[in-house]
C-alpha cells in the first residue's frame, strides 16, 4: 500500500512540469494540485519568469577557459610517469657530462704550463 | 536534468556520465563540461552573493577544483553536477565568510534579465521582477538558496539535496515553504 504524495511532493512534480514547459493549469492538474493550491504554482510561475540565468561576461569565459587550459597542461607529465623518469634521467646525464668536461679541460689548461716548466 | 529511472525514484542516470569518463581519461575533454555549466554556476553563484566579481572569483575557483578534482569523482548516486554545484556551494560559503556578512547587493540590486515584448509590458515585467526579488531576499538563506538551484540552475529536489547536505524530501518542503511565503509577499 503507497502513502498519497504530500503537497511538497505534489508541488515538486508541478515544478518539474513548469520547468519543463507546460502551462501552470496543465502543471497543477498533472501534479493533482487543487485549486486552493493554485497560488502556490503563480508564486512558482513568476519565479520563473523574473530569475533569469545571469550572462556570464564573454571575458571571462575566456579567461577563465584559458587557465584551465594551462592547468590541464601542467598534470601531463604526471600521468606518464615514465616519461618523467627519462627525462630526469637524461637531464642528469647531461649535467654530469658537461661538469665532468669542464673539470677535465680545466685541469688540462692548468696542468699545461706546469708540466711544461718540471721538463724544461 | 536528471532522468529518473522508472520504478526506483532514488536512481538516476546522470546525462554527463560519458563527458565526465572522457574528462578523467583525457582533461582536455573537461571543455564540454566547462561549457555546459559555466553559466549556470556562473548564475548560482551570482544569485548568492551579488556581485559580478565575487561570482566570478567564485566560478573560477570551482572549475579549477573540479577540473583538480575530476579524477577522483566517483558517481555513487550523485550526479556530477550535484558534485559540481555542491563545489560552489562551498566556495560561496567561503566566500560570505570571507566577506564576513552576508550578500553584498540585496538581490533587488540586480541588473534586469532582457525582456522582449512592448514597452508597456516590459515596464510591468521589470516592475514584477523588482517585486520577486525584493521577496527573495527576505526568505531564509536555506530557502532562497533552494529556489535559486531549482529555478535558475534546474537542479532536481535530489540533486540540491546533495549539494546542501539534505534529504531530497526535506529539498521539497524547503521549496513548498519558499513558494507559500513567496506567494503571500506577491499577493
Amino acid at each position: 500500500m503507497t502513502t498519497p504524495p504530500t503537497l511538497a511532493e505534489r508541488l515538486d512534480r508541478a515544478v518539474d512540469e513548469l520547468l519543463g514547459g507546460a502551462a501552470p493549469g496543465v502543471a497543477a492538474a498533472t501534479a493533482g494540485l487543487a485549486q486552493a493550491d493554485r497560488s502556490l504554482i503563480d508564486a512558482a510561475v513568476s519565479v520563473r519568469a523574473s530569475l533569469a540565468s545571469s550572462p556570464v561576461a564573454p571575458r571571462f569565459e575566456a579567461r577563465l577557459g584559458s587557465r584551465l587550459s594551462g592547468m590541464r597542461a601542467s598534470p601531463w607529465i604526471l600521468r606518464h610517469p615514465g616519461r618523467l623518469i627519462v627525462t630526469g634521467a637524461v637531464g642528469s646525464a647531461v649535467g654530469v657530462g658537461v661538469t665532468a668536461y669542464a673539470v677535465w679541460r680545466s685541469a688540462r689548461r692548468s696542468s699545461g704550463p706546469a708540466h711544461r716548466l718540471l721538463h724544461r | 536534468m536528471s532522468v529518473e529511472r522508472r520504478g526506483d525514484p532514488r536512481a538516476t542516470i546522470d546525462p554527463d556520465v560519458s563527458d565526465v569518463r572522457a574528462a578523467q581519461r583525457d582533461l582536455a575533454a573537461f571543455g564540454a563540461l566547462y561549457r555546459r555549466y559555466l553559466d549556470r554556476v556562473y548564475g548560482y553563484c551570482f544569485y548568492l552573493l551579488g556581485d559580478h566579481h565575487d561570482a566570478e572569483d567564485a566560478t573560477e575557483r570551482t572549475f579549477l577544483a573540479a577540473l583538480g578534482a575530476i579524477g577522483r569523482y566517483r558517481d555513487e548516486g550523485a550526479s556530477f553536477r550535484s558534485w559540481l554545484f555542491r563545489i560552489a556551494h562551498n566556495q560561496i560559503a567561503n566566500a560570505l565568510r570571507a566577506r564576513g556578512r552576508h550578500r553584498a547587493t540585496a538581490l533587488n540590486g540586480v541588473s534586469e534579465p532582457a525582456l522582449g515584448g512592448d514597452p508597456a509590458g516590459l515596464v510591468g515585467q521589470a516592475e514584477e521582477s523588482r517585486r520577486l526579488r525584493r521577496a527573495l531576499d527576505t526568505l531564509a538563506d536555506d530557502r532562497r538558496q533552494v529556489i535559486i538551484l531549482r529555478f535558475v540552475d534546474g537542479l532536481s529536489a535530489r540533486e540540491i539535496g546533495v549539494v546542501l547536505g539534505r534529504s531530497p524530501g526535506a529539498v521539497r518542503v524547503l521549496q513548498h515553504r519558499a513558494l507559500r511565503d513567496l506567494a503571500a509577499l506577491l499577493a
